[in-house]
């Protein structure tokens, strides 16, 4: 029996960023979930359930490779779980909601998390861009104080749109492939 | 594209910082808990203030100079209407913000007596602690400066303690550093430093980690970026 080599994307960004959303939309397998009821009232008024350890998605690649894309929790007491799906990723990709400012300063925060463990290629998708209130990219970016050194790209993505959330992976797995050939 | 948020999780520095970065044209609009301001904003800079008991009734001034006139006002009592309803509400934290950008025909120049630079330190220095931890979150952060941003600190106009701070910040002292040194209460310098990543006088440095080389080959890489393409 062959063994087949995974190679993992993690999903990360503050709760209800559209994690859960995005892998859903390319995995070729049912996610994955592990929900549970929200509990605290800030949240419960957004959603009625939320990623406790991870979600899970699958695209296979060929008979040896599969490609396995990890959404995280996006709450920070749940930030150890952050450190164990990081772990050998290939790159990650951040996900904001980008009609809600008030999860901008978590964005941050989280990207100042994974940065300083995992020195990988990172992308900001600046979800949500479907609906008539999201910020612009560049608004977001600014928000997110993303400087140009970072070489941190913000770009837009719509979760529920397959060809965003493809042009999201491939803008990453671009990076990741310039990177190896430099 | 409007920009709308809650002041009570997005505050005025980072409004500030929005409109600044880009130099936007347009209105804000503040939903205080007492009245509703409408705020112009030309090429990044906050020129005149006004209370108003329908947002829609603004959206049917569209030139800015007829406006003036309708409200008799001359462009030198402009930045009197700045102080007002801007600068003295800078400490309140409850509203809901809208930025609408364009849409308004302002004529040449206005006299503008708070740059955004100022108005972002002014606004700094209302900020609560719980407010500055969501920038300055680790003690451990380290900040450089950015080149070239005089021009940006001579409108800033920072106090001698902010000036303090910003002195200490060489991209090697830590946050926890910078407070030890400066000789100053914690939330100046919080205030300070959020202040100065806003302005872009200051960025985070970035840690000298060398980059993860990924391990996997060219070739899977190349027939990975293909599948994707190909879903």
């Amino acid at each position: 029996m062959k063994t087949i080599k995974k190679i993992k994307i993690v999903v990360a960004g503050p709760f209800a960023a559209g994690k859960t959303q995005f892998i859903n939309t390319v995995s070729e397998i049912k996610t994955v979930k592990t929900e549970r009821r929200t509990q605290q009232p800030s949240e419960k008024s957004v959603k009625d359930y939320t990623t406790v350890a991870m979600d899970f998605g699958k695209i296979r690649i060929d008979d040896e490779h599969e490609l396995y894309l990890f959404g995280t929790p996006g709450q920070f007491r749940f930030d150890f779980m952050w450190e164990i799906l990081g772990e050998g990723a290939l790159g990650i990709i951040i996900l904001v909601d980008s009609t809600d400012p008030s999860t901008f300063h978590e964005a941050r925060k989280i990207i100042n998390f994974f940065q300083s463990r995992f020195p990988v290629p990172m992308v900001v998708g600046a979800n949500k861009q479907d609906l008539p209130n999201a910020w612009s990219p560049r608004d977001v970016m600014i928000a997110l104080d993303i400087s140009e050194e970072e070489g941190i790209p913000v770009i837009p993505v719509s979760a529920i749109d397959k060809e965003s959330v493809k042009k999201a992976l491939l803008t990453l797995l671009e990076i990741v492939k310039s990177n190896l050939t430099s | 594209m409007a920009l709308t948020g809650d002041l009570s999780t997005f505050n005025f520095v980072d409004i500030f910082q929005i409109i600044g970065r880009d130099k936007k044209s347009g209105i804000l609009f503040v939903e205080w808990k007492d009245l509703t301001c409408a705020y112009y904003v030309k090429d990044g800079e906050f020129i005149f203030s006004r209370p108003v008991d329908k947002v829609y009734r603004v959206y049917a001034d569209k030139d800015f100079d007829l406006l003036l006139n309708k409200l008799r006002m001359g462009p030198e009592s402009l930045p009197r209407t700045v102080e007002r309803f801007l600068i003295s509400r800078l400490g309140m934290k409850e509203g809901i913000f809208s930025f609408t950008p364009g849409f308004i025909k302002y004529g040449s120049d206005y006299p503008v007596e708070y740059p955004i630079e100022h108005l972002i330190v002014l606004a700094s220095r209302h900020l609560a602690p719980q407010e500055v931890q969501r920038k300055i979150s680790d003690d451990m952060l380290l900040f450089e400066r950015i080149p070239g941003t005089e021009e940006i600190l001579s409108k800033a106009k920072i106090n001698k303690f902010e000036e303090r701070v910003l002195s200490l910040v060489n991209g090697n002292k830590t946050v926890f550093e910078i407070r030890q040194s400066a000789g100053l209460e914690s939330l100046v310098v919080d205030r300070a430093l959020y202040a100065f990543l806003a302005l872009g006088l200051i960025r985070r440095k970035k840690k000298e980690v060398k980059p993860k080389q990924a391990n996997i080959t060219l070739e899977l890489l190349t027939k990975i970026i293909e599948r994707i393409k190909g879903l």
